[in-house]
């Protein structure tokens, strides 16, 4: 498709910034999704064509604007709710509750 | 569906899963050939980039046989075919400000070529 | 590990992160120590390290460079690094003639058993739009400046393919070991932004206590 992700050519989206000493992981959240994809992926639940894809499928501002990791926590609940593996309601529900506890 | 366990991963991780298929499929193209990149913009998941559609290259090397990503996206068929380093010059796909030195290369299906 | 902060409020995507990984351990689908298990691996084990004892092997063992450059994934394989993204690689060697640079504009496609994971600026949209389009400048972004006689050669990793260049060995390093040269090699420079550490600059520190005095 014709996405905000197909990005070789276009201007304007400002300079590089390479970080020197980067860290793998800048987040703990980043380590767990890493984790989570990979687990998903090895569990059979959708192709790599099917992760990148629903990479794809996201909202275009949200895309270029999100943290990289975002796109992939994005991509494993589109695909796992998609096959029925969870649902939104389960999802949305649990984040609540985790809001909550965190309080 | 399975389950990764944590002694499994060091075995996933050294394996991989290649997405080469083992399946005598003739190629389209020959290296050293003239191509045309298809002009098309499916709705449906490809790895064929804007940037080079309707564009001439040059075919450089014939990497093997593989999944198509876009049919393989949207179902399980894999649709196994030939892909191909393709070379393209700055100025075909930027225009002639590009360098005139610079050139990219691309890996092509079968399915996104027509002979030029 | 890095710990967050004590009492620092959770994100909402880090909150989305936790209720996934919650939701798919309670319905069996997948275990916790897994994950730990490819975090430590990937955080700690794989990395560019790698690729450049690769690139160090091939500056050093003409034969083997043959290997890597006819099938690299093979060559690379004898030494060890194989798998996750890395099951269908190709070298890609630089020369006076040619400079190569690696990037993948529709996502992120990086050899991970030589490199490990890649670094934020090349998943991002401003390395991924222009690398294509005015590599010279990206190079100039990155401190690099390649003659006008060169020819700049783009690699867009579109497919599973995956690229590793092979940087030019710096000049003055014949009396250098391999594990001295492997620490000449940035990881930057096996993508095709950077260039090797030269011998004046030396190669880390912690190659400095094990150089051998001629």
């Amino acid at each position: 498709m014709n996405g905000a992700h197909d990005l070789g050519g276009m201007h304007g989206l400002g300079p590089i910034n390479a970080e020197p000493d980067e860290p793998v992981f800048h987040e703990e959240w980043e380590r767990r999704m890493f984790g989570l994809f990979i687990a998903t992926f090895a569990g059979g639940h959708f192709n790599v064509d099917q992760f990148r894809h629903a990479i794809e499928r996201m909202n275009p501002a949200h895309y270029l604007e999100s943290p990289y990791y975002e796109h992939w926590l994005h991509s494993c609940e589109t695909l796992l709710v998609e096959a029925g593996a969870i649902s939104r309601k389960e999802l949305d529900a649990r984040v609540a509750k985790l809001e909550k506890e965190a309080k | 569906m399975s389950v990764l366990k944590a002694e499994m991963v060091e075995t996933l991780v050294k394996t991989g899963a290649s997405c080469r298929v083992d399946a005598k499929v003739a190629p389209r193209f020959r290296c050293g050939e003239r191509v045309v990149v298809r002009n098309i913009n499916p709705l449906h998941h490809t790895r064929l980039p804007r940037y080079v559609r309707g564009k001439r290259g040059t075919v450089e090397r014939d990497r093997g046989v593989f999944v198509f990503p876009d049919t393989n996206a949207h179902g399980h068929d894999h649709k196994p075919q030939h892909v191909y380093s393709v070379r393209f010059t700055g100025r075909e796909l930027w225009g002639p400000q590009a360098s005139e030195r610079d050139v990219l290369y691309l890996d092509l299906w079968d399915d996104y070529m027509d002979p030029a | 590990m890095v710990h967050p902060r004590h009492n620092a409020p959770l994100s909402d995507t880090a909150l989305r992160v936790k209720a996934l990984e919650s939701l798919l351990i309670e319905k069996g689908l997948i275990d916790p120590q897994a994950l730990d298990a490819l975090v430590d691996t990937y955080e700690n084990k794989i990395g560019p390290h790698n690729g450049a004892r690769v690139v160090a092997r091939a500056w050093t063992d003409p034969a083997y460079k043959q290997r890597l450059l006819e099938d690299a994934t093979l060559a690379i394989a004898e030494l060890g690094y194989t798998g996750v993204q890395g099951e269908d690689m190709v070298v890609v060697e630089n020369s006076p003639e040619v400079h190569n640079m690696v990037v993948c504009t529709l996502c992120s496609c990086y050899p991970w058993p030589t490199l490990g994971l890649p670094p934020n600026w090349y998943k991002s949209a401003p390395y991924r739009s222009r690398a294509v389009i005015d590599p010279r400048g990206v190079l100039h972004e990155f401190g690099v400046t390649v003659p006008d006689t060169t020819e700049v050669r783009v690699w867009d990793s579109n497919a599973e393919l995956r690229y590793l260049v092979l940087p030019m060995r710096p000049e003055g390093t014949e009396e250098m070991s391999e594990d001295e040269l492997a620490g000449l090699v940035t990881r930057d420079s096996m993508i095709g932004t950077g260039l090797p550490k030269t011998r004046a600059v030396g190669g880390p520190a912690k190659a400095d206590s094990q150089r051998r005095r001629k």
